[in-house]
């Protein structure tokens, strides 16, 4: 069984030298380019650099956060025509025009980003496809953009004396920001931010459980990615000294979608390969079609980024850098056999039992408030659709430090119930305190930061990492570092400790021996307990578990109950639902049955299990259930 | 005209889930298509024929070429990979048929005058032709045993292979419809709004978000939405300068997304966990 490589894998040293060792290179490249290649290369690289920055940007949105913009030249054309417009007619000093610039991209970034952001998927695109188009003809119409003459004739930026009147002084004005660029580009990738954006990324509701506010990383990232854009605009502007309204084109937006596709989303590398390889390509068909078509010109080199997009994606859906990658697997795979070795590639073996080696030790749990003391007030808890109500006013109160089961037969509304408590739906009437705050119809994120969080009855894995990138991504909600701290880098040390917490948390549910296993390779049973381990990591105050027996051999099941026990000693409590009414009633304290959306009976496993009320539920609905005939 | 690239938008998001955004240039091709087959000397009647006939097969061509070959579908990959085709295909239109915007000669009729507005002959055939496949449509989908089928694909993809429905064929057939409804308002609406190779990207944003109003499930709904996004643009249209005119029927757009992702129709659903 070969494990991809999950995307982002912990950090291991040799990988942040090799980025280190990339920088390096390219800064050497940078600074020779000059003396050694032609014009027309120098030309291409310049170009290459100017696009790499919206590149760069659209790789962050796609890669990390997936979400495709279709109108990333939008911002270019900001932060150009923002740029031109200070410094032309109100002469404003070049670095302050262009922090404007700069600026004003990311302004109108957070503008429509507010109201575009709570779209997803087509949607989104499509949406951000209608924005470039307006910003086109805005540019296009209006006086203050000088309509489709543009914006021209402003002076050559002068750095230390020096006029930057040339290629070669050019590409050394720009080249440092792109190495910025890159640097925090790869720096936010494996931030706790960037990590927490590629969670919400493979499951948006398991990320919000675990405090993660989708929606303000999601913007973030957006605006993030329309700086770049702008500062790549401000660049442009300088260079060409005429800003029309060609920099917002729709073509251009295909344009930096293709090299943010061409050189391979997620890598941030890719952008600048692919900014290199389409100012290369444009340029050679530019030259080339003309020759093949007479009378051919203009946009012709469309033909080409739309065949280069179809291609990357139907031949290699990594881009250049996952080519690359595939091709030294392939290189260093075919070396392996060579000499004769017959040992597998992935010298992980997926054990099927799973009895890892625990240390016994339960994780820390917080108790925020003292035992017996209510933690959950559920207060008269209305959902309908239309005119079928699911739950009807149902009211109960979970203490500190105990296991609550609900309990019910299918449609009995445990679900919906359990979902109006933890955020992902919201109630029609009633509330919902969690340690006295109002938690009801507001994102699970609030939730989860106050300390409630959940496992899911339909797994939510996050699959771009593994076992390990789980779990630590449940110790989101006690990080602190924000965009800020992940850009520069400035977290070394929270991310050690926190590190050393998921590691800690892998120990005790004996998840110790996959830990860097991809999570979408475990077994199904393992999954479930990764997914406690994750929701555990978080060290919450209330953990709500949906049906977590599910799936599980009797030998898990056993497991897992008398860790929830152990747990209960440590003071933490819990909701759970399940299906298995024997195992809730030989684990819970306390228990509440529901049955066509109304509480039937609620108290002692003992009381329950005798109640008639229960009985009948029950046997009414058809299922014998041996735990209450027992 | 938004109508029908509604139609032909849903016809292939409901099988495959793909917001096809080379949908527009199906009716650019279609339009830029007929005109030079005339200037060949051809008649208007043949000239359009064939353009939709050649347009419809170009589209089942792409559906086989290019989109079937992707074998991990995402949202992200299917919009790149339809802006890419979307590119393709203007860059093709642009070096065979040039910059120039294009327009076909009016189809045969009088113009009509009712309570003293004047409506123009073509806007009658749009209309009719919209009336024609809008109901041809809406009978293949719900009467026909192939309708049915690739109703069952959209909702069920593996249901309906088990129970024998070529995911293939309905694949096939949907761009099929995609690529004839495309043309048909290429050509149709080409003697009063001219057909140039840039437009189509436009087309196909217009044309979802009049398939986003019907919930992008129903055609019904969304020919409605189509109709309704075009009386509302003129009506706009009438006090802006020109030029301001498509800003303005975007910002309707991106604000009909937001406020109504689901469609008119139908209420916004609770989320399932």
């Amino acid at each position: 069984m070969t494990a991809p490589a999950p995307r982002l894998a912990r950090l291991a040293p040799t990988r942040r030298r090799n980025e280190l060792l990339g920088l390096g290179i390219l800064v050497v490249v940078v600074i020779a380019l000059p003396f050694v290649a032609s014009p027309s290369v120098l030309g291409i690289a310049v170009f290459a650099m100017i696009f790499a920055l919206p590149a760069i940007g659209l790789n962050l949105l796609m890669g990390l956060a997936g979400q495709v913009s279709l109108g990333q030249a939008a911002f270019f054309a900001a932060g150009a025509y923002a740029h031109a417009i200070l410094l032309t007619r109100f002469e404003i000093p070049g670095p302050i025009a262009a922090a404007a610039g700069v600026t004003a991209a990311m302004l109108l970034a957070l503008l429509v980003g507010v109201p575009l952001l709570r779209l997803h998927g087509h949607h989104l695109a499509l949406a951000t496809l209608g924005l470039g188009f307006i910003v086109m003809i805005l540019a296009r119409e209006s006086d203050i953009t000088g309509r489709n003459t543009g914006i021209y004739g402003f002076s050559r930026p002068v750095v230390f004396g020096v006029t930057i009147d040339n290629n070669a002084l050019f590409l050394w004005f720009v080249a440092p920001a792109v190495i910025v660029a890159i640097a925090l580009a790869m720096n936010l990738t494996r931030s706790r931010v960037g990590r927490a954006l590629s969670a919400l990324n493979d499951s948006g509701i398991a990320a919000e459980s675990l405090a993660v506010p989708t929606f303000r990383l999601r913007l973030g990232v957006f605006v993030l990615s329309a700086g770049l854009a702008g500062l790549g605009g401000v660049f442009y502007a300088y260079h060409v000294s005429l800003v029309s309204p060609a920099v917002s084109d729709l073509h251009l937006s295909v344009e930096f979608l293709l090299m943010a596709v061409l050189g391979g989303l997620g890598s941030v590398w890719g952008a600048l390969l692919g900014a290199v390889a389409v100012e290369w390509l444009g340029e050679g068909l530019r030259d080339i079609i003309p020759a093949l078509i007479p009378g051919a010109g203009g946009e012709v080199q469309l033909v080409g980024y739309g065949l280069a997009l179809v291609v990357v994606i139907i031949a290699m859906p990594g881009g250049v850098h996952g080519f690359a990658l595939s091709v030294w697997r392939w290189a260093s795979g075919l070396a392996f056999r060579r000499r004769g070795s017959t040992q597998p590639r992935t010298t992980t073996q997926l054990p099927t039992t799973s009895p890892g080696t625990s240390t016994g030790a339960v994780p820390t749990v917080s108790a925020p408030v003292p035992r017996d003391e209510p933690v959950l007030e559920v207060l008269g808890l209305t959902k309908r659709y239309g005119g079928v109500t699911a739950v009807d006013d149902v009211s109960f109160t979970v203490p500190a430090g105990r296991i609550v089961g609900l309990i019910g037969p299918n449609g009995a509304g445990k679900t919906t119930c359990f979902n109006m408590i933890s955020g992902a739906i919201s109630p029609t009437a009633g509330e919902v305190r969690l340690l006295g705050h109002q938690i009801a119809a507001r994102s699970p994120h609030v939730a989860a930061h106050l300390g409630l969080t959940r496992t899911f009855q339909n797994l939510q894995i996050f699959t771009s990492t593994d076992v390990r990138g789980n779990v630590y991504m449940g110790r989101y909600r006690l990080g602190r570092a924000g965009f800020l701290r992940g850009l520069l880098g400035l977290q070394g040390v929270e991310q050690r400790r926190q590190h050393e917490q998921a590691d800690r948390i892998l120990d005790a549910l004996g998840l110790s021996d996959v830990a860097d296993v991809a999570a979408a390779d475990l077994p199904f049973g393992r999954q479930r307990v990764m997914e406690v381990a994750r929701a555990l990591a978080s060290e919450p105050a209330l953990l709500l578990l949906d049906e977590p027996m599910a799936g599980l051999s009797t030998a898990e099941r056993h497991r897992l109950a008398s860790l929830l026990s152990e747990l209960r000693v440590a003071g933490l409590t819990t909701i759970i639902v399940e299906h298995d009414v024997a195992q809730v009633l030989a684990l819970a304290d306390e228990v509440i049955v529901l049955d066509d959306g109304v509480i039937i009976s609620q108290g002692s496993p003992d009381h329950v299990r005798h109640d008639p009320a229960v009985i009948a539920a029950y046997l009414g609905d058809g299922t014998t259930d041996p735990a209450v005939a027992r | 005209m938004y109508a029908l690239l509604a139609v032909g938008l849903i016809a292939i998001y409901s099988v495959r889930h793909i917001v096809n955004l080379a949908q527009g240039e199906f009716a650019s091709l279609a339009g830029l298509g007929a005109v030079w087959l005339i200037s060949v000397g051809l008649p208007l009647v043949v000239a359009v024929v064939i353009a939709v006939v050649s347009v419809t097969a170009t589209a089942v061509l792409i559906d086989r070429l290019i989109i079937a070959r992707v074998r991990q579908m995402t949202t992200l990959t299917s919009i790149i990979l339809t802006l890419g085709v979307a590119t393709l295909l203007q860059a093709l239109m642009l070096l065979a048929w040039g910059p120039t915007a294009r327009g076909l000669p009016p189809f045969p009729g009088a113009n009509v005058l009712v309570g003293g507005v004047s409506i123009r002959s073509q806007e009658f055939w749009m209309l009719g032709t919209l009336v024609v496949v809008g109901v041809g449509i809406v009978l293949f989908s719900e009467r026909t045993r192939l309708g049915k089928a690739m109703r069952a694909v959209a909702e069920q993809p593996i249901a309906a292979r088990i129970v024998g429905i070529s995911p293939v064929l309905a694949s096939v057939v949907a761009f099929g419809i995609a690529g004839f409804t495309g043309a048909l308002a290429g050509v149709m609406s080409s003697p009063l709004s001219l057909s140039v190779w840039s437009a189509g990207l436009l087309l196909a944003l217009k044309g979802f978000v009049a398939a986003v109003l019907g919930g992008l499930v129903s055609y019904r709904a969304a020919m409605a939405g189509g109709l309704l996004l075009g009386a509302l643009e003129s009506y706009v249209a009438g006090y802006l300068d020109s030029g301001y005119r498509d800003a303005v029927a975007f910002l309707i757009l991106i604000v009909i997304l937001i406020v109504r992702p689901a469609g008119l129709a139908r209420r916004v659903s609770g989320v399932r966990v």
